[in-house]
């Protein structure tokens, strides 16, 4: 991803400061056009991260490597009944 | 299991007097004998007279005896013996109530003391194999009961209460325990707010340590399930109660914390008795938590339970379930909290262009720009006839003139306003059109092309300046534009363009100063 983005916190942080500078000051065009651009690229990151992850359940066994949970364990049946 | 009294003795144990005034206080005692017979009286026997003493009457105490046969003498091991038998044989398990004083841990593991109340003492052992079992950390002004048995040590004449087990009083042993470990581990500043780390607001990978087929687990999956159901979820599977749980448990967490993109730990089990939850009142566990990498949301049992993990951790949870309705804000209010974002973006830079657009518009209207495009389009009309010219001028030449004319041709050719303006209209339509549908994910393309067109635009607005009334002076074949009036001398022939047509003229004075124009 993007290496100027730290992490999800930091680019919605970032994002929500764009908005209300945006919002807020008289900035020179210029200056908005790129908090927009950044502002764009920030918003697809956050939407990104939170589709990203993997719907998923590991287990670590002995050596604590991550395997899949046994479907055994009934562990996701829950939500889906 | 028995328990034999042992009443402290009002002095040093071995003082014959104090034995004779003791008996009769204690008398109501059931092993009487077996209390203070200790001292000289090599026979088992209750009664038997301490014979070195036997003159020295006491009120109130048993009537004197007059000295017998003098039995044969024992040895000092010999006597000794008898006093362990005596010792060890009778008080194979006895409960002692007292308070730990002098209290050290040997390097060897064992814990020597002492075992006090107001008027006696008694040295005492726990050994490592004994401590081991113990929750809490025997130490000084506590008071405790001890069960043990009474060991002698021949060497040196001394007796020893060797302890099992000890009960502290008042608090129950976890009880105490955990009041010792909560005091040394916030002593430490293992507790300190300033430990505290936030919660990853996304977290990549949640890590849960807990037991496999425990219910918390259950219940802790069924919640993120709901609230965030692409969530990739890490389990260590541990024991979280009984022997070695809680080393198990510190284990687990090491473990997952090593997995990549794992950025919380919830660590717990459910709700159980306190001995249930004992393994997070554990240091090994608290230290674990502690040295974990990334934030650690305890979650041990039910609200009212609070372990040492609690303190230890990044964030308490009351429930595994509380824990995990913590770990991650419900998906669906990021997903509309950044949708809000974007679109107050959006929204903020759109009314910043359109205003910008009516800024523009408006110049365009004004008298010094009014008729501009049939100015171009003149202006494009008389270059092709320049270069028209050119072409003619050049043909019948010398190759190094006709590369010349060449070069001015090209050069000129970049003048050509009808490209500029050709790029101009596109772009304001392009813009026009984007503009209408800013909230467009091309939008931000759509920008960068309105701020080249601006800025073309005040590049090409020269070219309006032979409208306006100036005029542009060539030299006599038209393929350099005098700048300088130096470039030309009297009597030079020069063209001169101007809005509708061609002067030609000729040079009178080259040296009239700037100002004066």
């Amino acid at each position: 991803m993007d290496p100027t983005i730290k992490d999800f916190e930091a680019a919605i942080a970032e994002l929500e400061a764009i908005v209300k500078k945006l919002e807020d000051g008289d900035l020179p065009l210029e200056t908005s056009l790129e908090l927009y651009e950044r502002g764009v690229t920030l918003s697809r990151y956050c939407h990104g991260r939170l589709e990203a992850a993997e719907r998923r359940i590991d287990v670590l066994n002995e050596r604590g490597e991550a395997r899949p949970a046994p479907a055994a364990l009934g562990l996701d049946r829950d939500d889906e009944a | 299991m028995s328990r034999l009294p042992f009443d402290p003795p009002a002095s040093a144990p071995l003082d014959p007097e104090e034995l004779r005034r003791g008996k009769p206080e204690t008398a109501a005692s059931p092993p009487e004998g077996l209390r203070r017979d200790r001292p000289t009286t090599a026979s088992r026997g209750p009664a038997v007279p301490h014979r070195d003493d036997p003159a020295t009457p006491v009120a109130g105490g048993p009537a004197p005896r007059t000295a017998v046969a003098r039995p044969a003498a024992l040895t000092v091991a010999e006597l000794s013996a008898r006093l362990r038998g005596l010792l060890e044989e009778t008080f194979t398990e006895v409960w002692v109530q007292g308070e730990i004083s002098n209290g050290r841990l040997w390097n060897s593991g064992h814990f020597y003391f002492t075992l006090k109340d107001a008027t006696a003492q008694i040295k005492g052992v726990v050994f490592r194999s004994a401590l081991r079992y113990l929750k809490f950390k025997p130490e000084d002004g506590l008071s405790v009961i001890a069960r043990g048995r009474i060991s002698v040590y021949e060497a040196k004449g001394e007796y020893q209460l060797v302890c099992e087990h000890l009960e502290p009083q008042g608090l129950g042993a976890l009880q105490l325990a955990f009041e010792q470990l909560k005091k040394q581990l916030a002593a430490e500043g293992l507790f300190s707010d300033d430990r505290k780390r936030p919660l990853p607001a996304l977290p990549r990978r949640i890590g849960i340590v807990t037991s496999i087929d425990g219910a918390a687990l259950r219940d802790i999956v069924r919640v993120l399930r709901r609230r965030y159901p692409n969530a990739h979820l890490v389990i260590a599977p541990t024991r979280v109660q009984g022997e070695g749980a809680a080393a198990d448990i510190a284990r687990a967490l090491r473990l997952v914390a090593r997995i990549d993109d794992v950025d919380v730990v919830i660590v717990g089990r459910g709700g159980g008795s306190l001995e249930d939850l004992w393994a997070f009142n554990e240091e090994v566990v608290a230290r674990a938590i502690a040295a974990c990498p990334v934030p650690v949301i305890s979650a041990v049992g039910h609200e009212t339970d609070v372990t040492i993990a609690d303190f230890a951790a990044d964030l308490r949870a009351p429930t595994p379930s509380a824990a995990a309705e913590l770990v991650v804000r419900q998906k669906d209010e990021f997903a509309a909290h950044i949708r809000r974002l974007a679109h107050q973006l959006r929204g903020a830079v759109a009314g910043r262009l359109r205003r910008h657009e009516t800024r523009l518009h408006a110049l365009l209207a004004r008298p010094g720009m009014a008729g501009f495009e049939g100015r171009l389009a003149w202006r494009a009309r008389h270059l092709g006839e320049l270069t028209a010219e050119l072409r003619h001028h050049a043909r019948g030449v010398t190759t190094r003139r006709q590369r010349r004319l060449d070069a001015a041709r090209r050069a000129l050719e970049q003048f050509d306003p009808r490209h500029r303006l050709a790029r101009v209209r596109a772009s304001l339509l392009v813009q026009d059109g984007r503009l209408h549908g800013a909230a467009g994910r091309g939008l931000h393309r759509a920008q960068a092309r309105f701020r080249d067109a601006a800025a073309r635009l005040e590049g090409l607005s020269p070219l309006a300046v032979l409208g306006r009334g100036y005029a542009v002076c060539w030299d006599a074949t038209r393929t350099r534009i005098v700048r300088d009036a130096q470039t030309v001398a009297e009597g030079d022939a020069i063209r001169v363009t101007v809005e509708r047509g061609e002067i030609r003229a000729r040079v009178t004075n080259t040296g009239v100063p700037h100002d004066t124009i």
